[in-house]
């Protein structure tokens, strides 16, 4: 039998294909185009996805996918763009009103995503649970006064204070991801390992250690599509069979090692990025121990150590220099930070100078890691040259960690320490004030002056102004000589050609939804 | 009662590691609060005995606690690792077997020749050869040169194919050390037992050299090595970490080397105990299979006098 079809007829089902494009009939995840499926390699597996208690970056790529904000990151920038809002605008210093788009619903059955559900994902962070514990992104919402329901689709975010790091790290990411009420009522701790959201992606598969499979969402009505039907994560945590995994065609995207980038460069159909990270490594003393509550020693150390050979031993000349707390870009860059230079000899007066001559031994404690350890070995060679003995302590992840727990850094001397960065410099900051002494203020340097700059920043609406504070915050840092700042990171990334990766400037967050063909 | 005192060893050792669970697992953001709740989860603000009597109490009810980070149930966790961890263990003892028993007889039968100087020259190479270095080798020459074998995963579940095809290269891995052994012991203890009476005496009465061998030396010869293959299934069980981590495949030994990372302690108590009940488990039918193996040690069962009323 043959079938055949008249122009008139393609021209009829062509337009009838049309308008039921355009109606939302036809999802546009139905019409992917070669590549319907990406395999990305994750370096962990999830482990919690409610958006309160989450994990990591990992936990929170999941959740960027199938839940929705009120605003989300737009592809490949610190800036946001509406997600399940429909208008929203900060109206005062204190209030941000909001409307939300009509027809959102939750995967799973769970009803239309109402000002309710706003409500609750946000009022959570702020409440104690019956036991009194509160969720452990409960400072991301610190500002928050409370959430008021003016509609079933409007309301407004009541603050405690002016809070401009919220459009940032808040309302974008992780924490202002919406959840379903009634979900969350009826799930209870299964919360953690369920999604239930609006986003363009629904969670279909968890196998721990195995894979988690992304599926296009068929009831998804928001404005951010996904390019691709299915994504699927698998956490290798050995870096070697990763990149073994990606030549042989099993995985589509990987974070490589910045030393790798030329090998991968040359393989066929592989496309390499390389982002500056937005991260901070340095190290330096515990300023509450002797002899590093002497001035003097600690610009002996900074002039001491050569940052340019610790970047070329340990990082083989790939990383960026960091010279201060914030990395270019950010607001409150400070690019006239001094460049510290080697100055043996100078070191060494200052050293005399503070009545140590004859030098000292001291402990440098890291975290056991390859890299770590070749930056540690420059370190210890750099001070043995000014006569400071350094012994390297190595601690397993666990161990090293702990020391911001239960006043665990009092017993450190010297420490290099890698914190990741976010977009806000309020972030960064937080973890030298002196209320984080004890717990991730590891070298327990006090300044009133940072304290007040740190809090003023954060509640700093203008941008020029906020710039200056945080600015004028590392100026303080500085003339403390308590930190060696050594870099902000690079992050590398191998993909196959054909494929586009939706990486966040900080390199840590992907969105899946902004992964195309290239 | 071993496998009491090997949890109570567990128990205590959790003690002693340096590191807050609470803070690796809520990470530099999590309040007090977030921290004392999770102690109180994972039973750290309990003393050492009431843990212990915890652990058990619910550990014979079957239920192993919650994965601390997922919330998912511990018990489950392992159900679904152990099936993984079981076919990669008995895969690699199977192929050390199949290829080290011929080895060690195959040496005994002419020690000192050139193929028992080429079988010890091999052995010993295999048994030197530390798993993650054949681990990488096999990956990089069979998976990602000749494309012959996948590099990631245990394959899917319910496609028993797909999973043997996942299974070779890390039963392999895993193999290379355990063939060298068996080869080693088989030929030490084969030749001792070439050496006694009755294979003199059935040499005496012209039976031929194979059949004594094969037939008659070889069985006997085989219960030594026996013992070590229970120990090594055990180790296996338990202790596939290095090719578990290095081809991605889920099992218990990347489930604990994980949790251990994470001090996610009710995933490490409950992985604990499952390996010390399959390494006991497996001993024990080890030890009731000499009597079926070697004639000698069942005579000596039988024989046994009956105590005394």
């Amino acid at each position: 039998m043959s079938f055949t079809l008249s122009r008139r007829q393609i021209l009829a089902g062509g337009s009838v294909v049309l308008g039921a494009a355009t109606m939302g009939l036809i999802r546009p995840t139905s019409a992917f185009a070669a590549h319907s499926k990406i395999v990305v390699r994750v370096e962990r597996d999830l482990a919690n996805l409610d958006p309160a208690n989450r994990t990591g970056p990992v936990d929170v790529n999941v959740l960027f996918a199938c839940m929705q904000g009120l605003i989300g990151f737009k592809p490949g920038s610190s800036e946001w763009q509406l997600d399940a809002a429909e208008e929203i605008k900060q109206v005062s210093d204190t209030e941000i009103d909001f409307k939300l788009r009509s027809g959102l619903t939750f995967t799973g059955g769970y009803g239309p995503l109402s000002a309710e559900d706003v409500k609750f994902s946000f009022e959570r962070f702020t409440k104690a649970d019956a036991a009194g514990n509160k969720v452990a992104f409960a400072s991301d919402w610190s500002a928050l006064d409370h959430v008021e329901v003016t509609g079933p689709l409007e309301g407004k975010i009541i603050l405690k204070s002016a809070a401009p790091a919220l459009w940032l790290i808040t309302l974008p990411d992780g924490s202002g991801r919406i959840i379903s009420k009634k979900a969350f009522e009826q799930l209870g701790d299964k919360i953690s390992n369920t999604v239930i959201g609006s986003g363009p992606y629904m969670l279909k598969e968890w196998k721990p250690r195995e894979q988690f499979v992304l599926d296009a969402n068929p009831d998804y009505k928001g404005p951010i599509t996904g390019h691709f039907a299915e994504v699927v994560g698998k956490p290798i945590k050995e870096q070697k069979t990763a990149d073994i995994a990606f030549k042989a065609g099993e995985i589509d995207f990987e974070s490589i090692q910045p030393e790798n980038m030329k090998a991968f460069s040359a393989l066929p159909d592989t496309t390499v990025k390389a982002l500056p990270g937005i991260d901070y490594v340095w190290f330096g003393p515990n300023i509450e121990k002797k002899p590093f509550t002497d001035l003097r020693v600690r610009q002996a150390l900074r002039l001491a150590v050569d940052v340019d050979a610790i970047l070329a031993g340990a990082y083989a000349d790939l990383y960026p220099r960091a010279n201060a707390l914030l990395a270019p870009g950010m607001l409150g860059y400070w690019a006239e930070a001094p460049v510290y230079k080697r100055n043996v000899d100078g070191a060494k007066k200052l050293l005399a100078d503070a009545g140590l001559a004859g030098g000292f031994k001291t402990t440098l404690t890291i975290l056991s890691d390859a890299r770590f350890q070749a930056v540690a070995e420059v370190i210890q060679a750099n001070l043995a040259d000014v006569g400071i003995e350094v012994e390297v302590n190595a601690l397993d992840a666990g161990a090293y960690w702990a020391l911001g727990e239960k006043d665990g850094s009092k017993v450190l001397e010297l420490s290099l320490i890698e914190y990741n960065g976010k977009f806000d410099p309020s972030f960064d900051t937080q973890w030298f004030t002196s209320a984080q002494v004890g717990q991730w203020n590891w070298q327990r340097w006090k300044s009133k002056e940072f304290d007040d700059l740190d809090a003023l920043g954060a509640k700093t609406t203008d941008v020029k102004q906020r710039g200056d504070i945080y600015i004028k915050a590392q100026k303080v840092m500085d003339e403390s000589a308590a930190f060696v700042w050594i870099t902000h990171n690079v992050n590398t990334f191998a993909s196959k050609g054909w494929l586009k990766p939706g990486i966040l400037p900080n390199g840590n967050n992907w969105l899946y939804t902004a992964f195309e063909e290239a | 009662m071993a496998v009491i005192g090997a949890v109570a060893l567990l128990l205590s050792l959790t003690l002693l590691i340096p590191g807050d669970p609470a803070t690796v697992l809520l990470g530099p953001r999590a309040t007090p609060e977030a921290v004392a709740a999770l102690n109180a989860q994972m039973g750290l603000d309990l003393p050492l005995p009431a843990r212990l009597a915890q652990f058990l109490a619910h550990g014979l009810q079957g239920d192993l606690g919650k994965d601390v980070l997922s919330g998912r149930s511990v018990s489950h966790m392992l159900v679904e690792a152990l099936p993984n961890t079981a076919l990669l263990a008995f895969s690699s003892i199977f192929l050390a077997i199949l290829l080290g028993v011929p080895l060690g007889a195959i040496s005994a039968l002419r020690p000192g020749g050139v193929i028992d100087q080429g079988v010890a020259f091999i052995s010993v190479g295999f048994v030197s050869a530390p798993s993650f270095v054949s681990s990488i080798f096999l990956l990089l020459v069979f998976a990602l040169w000749l494309n012959w074998f996948p590099v990631l995963g245990a394959g899917e579940a319910g496609a028993p194919l797909d999973q043997l095809w996942h299974v070779v290269l890390p039963a392999v891995a895993l193999a290379i050390t355990w063939v060298g052994y068996i080869a080693r012991l088989l030929r030490s203890s084969l030749l001792e037992v070439l050496n006694e009476p009755y294979i003199r005496t059935m040499r005496a009465y012209g039976v031929r050299e194979t059949v004594v061998t094969m037939k008659y030396a070889l069985k006997p010869a085989c219960v030594p090595t026996l013992a070590v293959l229970g120990m090594g299934v055990g180790e296996l069980l338990g202790g596939a970490v290095f090719a578990e981590v290095i081809f991605n495949r889920p099992g218990l030994g990347s489930l604990i080397y994980g949790a251990i990372e994470e001090r996610n302690y009710p995933v490490v108590q409950g992985g604990v105990l499952v390996i010390v009940i399959l390494f006991v488990l497996t001993n024990l039918l080890v030890e009731l299979s000499y009597a079926w193996i070697d004639p000698r040690v069942r005579v000596q069962i039988e024989l046994r006098p009956e105590p005394r009323a």
